[in-house]
């Protein structure tokens, strides 16, 4: 028992497959999210998220039309996006190194590889709960820190940039 | 070289957090079971589910060898790609299997490159008999063969190619 309120989340799942879609709902119902709202593929999300501002989206990868990654991309920088914070975890079939470094790219939080399995879909949901990274803006990117840990270890020149500002 | 415009590191206040709670954080392992036991319920559908997503798999193949094309081709590369990812979650690993196997035959041949008929009718028939069969054990030897004979003939497609320069390889997919 980890004493979540999972019942006030509001939970957007976008994928073209209408069955996958089920399987996603069905689990998240089971933790306990009273609210989901579905997309069937990029597009429709967006115009979902602008009416339904959910805390989470779960989204798939390949879509006809606009993509999970584009979809990720306009979230975190289009001014018109109700939430650019909104935790993202991208649901695919795409397993390589590449794809992972492509969602991370387009400010993706967390990465789930089919097969779909319960305990993951909750490891996700905790971890963007548990340990939401900084968020970073640079003139190419803004999204969620891409560094996956902190090294507190290392003596050597900020990598970053020379001009970093820490904003509290 | 300095870059034009300052980084910026930031923490966005965690309204997840502060919404659902959870002092003692963790998986909940008690949520985790009921949705297993909800996706088990659900289970007795996924033969039926996979259906669908063959016959896209099926439909899109058809287009592509009337017509041709990078529409065409990218629409059957995300059949086989969504089968891929269904698949494996519908307990059919084979399926899965033979579905990447032809997802990285289509992402991969550069686009200007004529697919191999053969070859993909060949994956096209392979997922129809495993469904059929409702071969669902990864050991099956009869499949693992058919599935080795697959992946090295794409394998050895790809290798004859030139180099996709976009190496993920999708003609219009995201």
């Amino acid at each position: 028992m980890s004493g979540y309120r999972f019942e006030r989340l509001k939970v957007l799942a976008v994928d073209d497959n209408a069955h996958m879609r089920k399987l996603v709902v069905t689990i998240l119902e089971a933790f306990g999210v009273h609210e989901t709202v579905e997309a069937e593929n990029g597009d429709r999300a967006w115009t979902s998220l602008r009416e339904n501002n959910p805390d989470v989206i779960l989204l798939d990868w390949m879509m006809p039309g606009m993509s999970g990654l584009d979809l990720a991309r306009m979230i975190r920088t289009n001014p018109l996006a109700p939430n650019p914070f909104v935790p993202l975890i991208m649901l695919t079939g795409y397993t390589s190194i590449d794809h992972v470094r492509q969602a991370r790219d387009a400010g993706v939080n967390e990465f789930i590889a089919k097969p779909v399995a319960a305990k993951t879909v909750m490891s996700r949901l905790v971890s963007v709960i548990e340990h939401p990274r900084p968020f970073v803006r640079t003139s190419v990117y803004f999204g969620p820190c891409r560094r996956r840990r902190a090294n507190d270890e290392y003596r050597g020149p900020e990598r970053r940039t020379e001009t970093e500002q820490v904003v509290e | 070289m300095a870059r034009q415009q300052p980084i910026e590191l930031f923490m966005p206040p965690n309204m997840l957090k502060a919404k659902v709670g959870g002092g003692l954080g963790g998986v909940d392992m008690a949520a985790v079971k009921r949705a297993e036991a909800a996706m088990e319920d659900l289970s007795g559908q996924f033969s039926e589910w996979l259906a669908a997503d063959l016959k896209a798999l099926v439909d899109t193949h058809a287009r592509y060898a009337v017509g041709l094309g990078d529409d065409n081709r990218a629409a059957m590369l995300r059949a086989a790609h969504d089968l891929k990812g269904q698949a494996a979650t519908f307990d059919f690993p084979l399926v899965a299997r033979v579905a990447g196997s032809l997802s990285r035959l289509l992402g991969e041949l550069p686009a200007g490159r004529e697919l191999p008929p053969g070859l993909v009718e060949a994956h096209v028939q392979a997922v129809l008999v495993i469904h059929r069969e409702n071969i669902r054990d990864e050991a099956n030897p009869m499949a693992r063969t058919l599935c080795a004979e697959l992946d090295a003939r794409v394998t050895k497609t790809l290798a004859a190619a030139p180099r996709n320069p976009n190496r993920n390889g999708h003609p219009t997919a995201g």
